[in-house]
């Protein structure tokens, strides 16, 4: 083992708001991280778990990440951070298996007319269409699927998301679940006007984007080794469900899209179209940020791409 | 690529504030706005002195209030639903009281925010207006949501009865919108709106005029 003198840095932590001195740490490694950092600070304020801390070289600046070295930070031997308390926090995974389940379990209390929904002499019926069970199969299975990927594919970059952030969603996504299930499930549902020519088309396109969305997840997911919090460019493979990567950043939203026309199509519901409307709406916006955030990083990227939809958005 | 010069330059010319085009305007936005406003208040007082009574004063200002209510696209939804969705499509509610109620509550209230609008754009703004703006709200705000309450309250009967704007099942869209059950959501509305609302308008107050005492009269 070398011995080698180390210069040890002395760590303040202050306040962003008031400039109090909360936290005094002295004889830190030079090579520590912030997420080290952010360990030792966790010790002196118990309240103030590690996720929750934003630590900033400037109050107003960007927060630190938690891989960021200390001695490669342009700070002296004596560091001055900032710190703000983020809020409540909740795991990512946490949020979206309360977000998928809702929509699944709720859904299916209106398929099977559990009572005080429709008029008492439907309770526990069924209905006559066959595309009502047909709808049901396709939605439990989206979001048994989402359920699935939440647990064994996806790696999130980001451990945390504030608390307040569960019931915002879980209000969209069981809200929207019960008003499209109410309407398909509704005894005096009107099935699609061009019938089974309709239902088998939407059904197609349902299947294949559920397909491709679930392709470009694990695509995703195989270009980031476990544990880790690289980006790369995602780039086709040779499962032709991703070979939409050569016109668009964030195929697995185009996908996404697609599933909900499908559904939208099947069930010639206006609830389900609107859904699909604000659900595209919210994904353009994401997309959009994740385009521009991967043209920001990078400066070899594919000219031709879209962030959703091929040549148009 | 942008140098780092034109950035500068960029972020400079944003800090000064809207353009002489865009201040221009809404200058004669707010102006126009003002005597909108004003055309409705002078035409109620005139309807209410021929009259003698202020029954029918609705039909009276309907026009130009339809006009600036509708050309107000900024203005907050409630003012364009009120009018439209309640007060102009259930005739039964035109002669109510209420409707005078919130009507007037409005208009001067838009009176007093526009002629603050356009003055402080100006950059001449009278105290006396700044002390309107934010005191006469703590009349007129309850008075106005008074009336408009009571008037969605007055519309229900006439809604239940004809229906109006819903849909029922079945249709091929398979979706139903019951308009009463909406304007009773509405009305429920109001209850965490308000408050908040009004004590934004209050905590305001303090702050803006609070510090009166520290400046001059005209700014």
């Amino acid at each position: 083992m070398w011995h080698k003198s180390v210069v040890f840095f002395e760590v303040e932590i202050l306040d962003a708001k008031t400039k109090d001195k909360l936290c005094f740490l002295d004889k830190v490694e030079p090579n520590a991280t912030i997420g080290e950092i952010k360990s030792m600070f966790h010790k002196s304020h118990p309240q103030w778990y590690p996720a929750r801390q934003s630590i900033r070289l400037d109050p107003k600046g960007k927060s630190l990440k938690d891989e960021d070295v200390l001695q490669h930070l342009p700070v002296g031997t004596t560091a001055t951070f900032y710190f703000r308390d983020l809020g409540a926090q909740i795991s990512w995974v946490t949020v979206f298996l309360t977000e998928y389940t809702g929509p699944l379990v709720i859904y299916l209390m209106f398929y099977f007319r559990v009572p005080f929904i429709y008029a008492p002499k439907y309770d526990f019926t069924t209905s006559k269409h066959w595309v009502v069970h047909l709808a049901c199969m396709c939605h439990s299975f989206h979001y048994v699927k989402r359920l699935l990927e939440t647990l064994f594919v996806h790696r999130f970059s980001h451990g945390t998301m504030p608390l307040r952030n569960i019931f915002k969603n879980c209000t969209y996504y069981w809200g929207f679940a019960a008003w499209m299930a109410y309407y398909i499930n509704h005894p005096l549902y009107t099935p699609p006007i061009y019938g089974e020519q309709q239902i088998r088309l939407a059904l197609i396109v349902f299947l294949f984007c559920q397909i491709g969305n679930f392709s470009i997840h694990v695509a995703l997911r195989n270009l980031r080794p476990p544990g880790s919090k690289t980006r790369k460019i995602p780039y086709p493979t040779k499962n032709p469900f991703t070979w939409i990567f050569l016109l668009v950043s964030c195929p697995n939203y185009t996908y996404e899209l697609g599933s909900w026309l499908g559904f939208t199509l099947m069930t010639q519901c206006l609830p389900v179209a609107f859904f699909t409307l604000v659900g595209f709406i919210q994904m353009t916006v994401w997309a959009k940020g994740k385009h521009r955030s991967y043209l920001k990083e990078f400066r070899d990227y594919p000219p031709l791409r879209s962030p959703i939809l091929p040549f148009v958005l | 690529m942008l140098s780092k010069a034109a950035h500068g330059d960029v972020a400079a010319k944003k800090k000064k504030g809207p353009g002489a085009l865009a201040t221009a305007y809404l200058v004669i936005y707010n102006v126009v706005m003002t005597a909108g406003w004003l055309v409705i208040a002078v035409g109620l007082v005139r309807a209410y002195l021929a009259r003698g009574s202020y029954h029918g004063l609705y039909y009276s200002i309907e026009k130009p209030l339809k006009f600036f209510q509708t050309g107000a696209i900024l203005e907050v939804l409630s003012r364009v639903f009120l009018t439209w969705a309640v007060t102009h499509s259930v005739r039964e509610v035109q002669s109510e009281d209420s409707v005078l109620l919130f009507v007037t509550a409005w208009t001067v209230t838009e009176i007093i925010r526009y002629s603050f609008y356009t003055f402080s754009l100006l950059n001449h703004l009278p105290y006396l207006i700044k002390w309107a703006r934010y005191t006469f709200f703590i009349v007129l705000y309850p008075m106005g949501v008074t009336g408009e309450l009571l008037t969605i309250y007055a519309a229900l009967p006439y809604v239940q009865k004809t229906g109006l704007y819903s849909v029922t099942l079945p249709n091929k869209y398979n979706f139903s919108f019951d308009y009463y059950t909406f304007l009773i959501l509405i009305m429920i509305s109001y209850i965490p709106l308000f408050p908040q609302l009004y004590f934004h308008m209050i905590r305001q107050r303090k702050k803006v005029l609070g510090h009166a005492e520290d400046y001059s009269k005209v700014e």
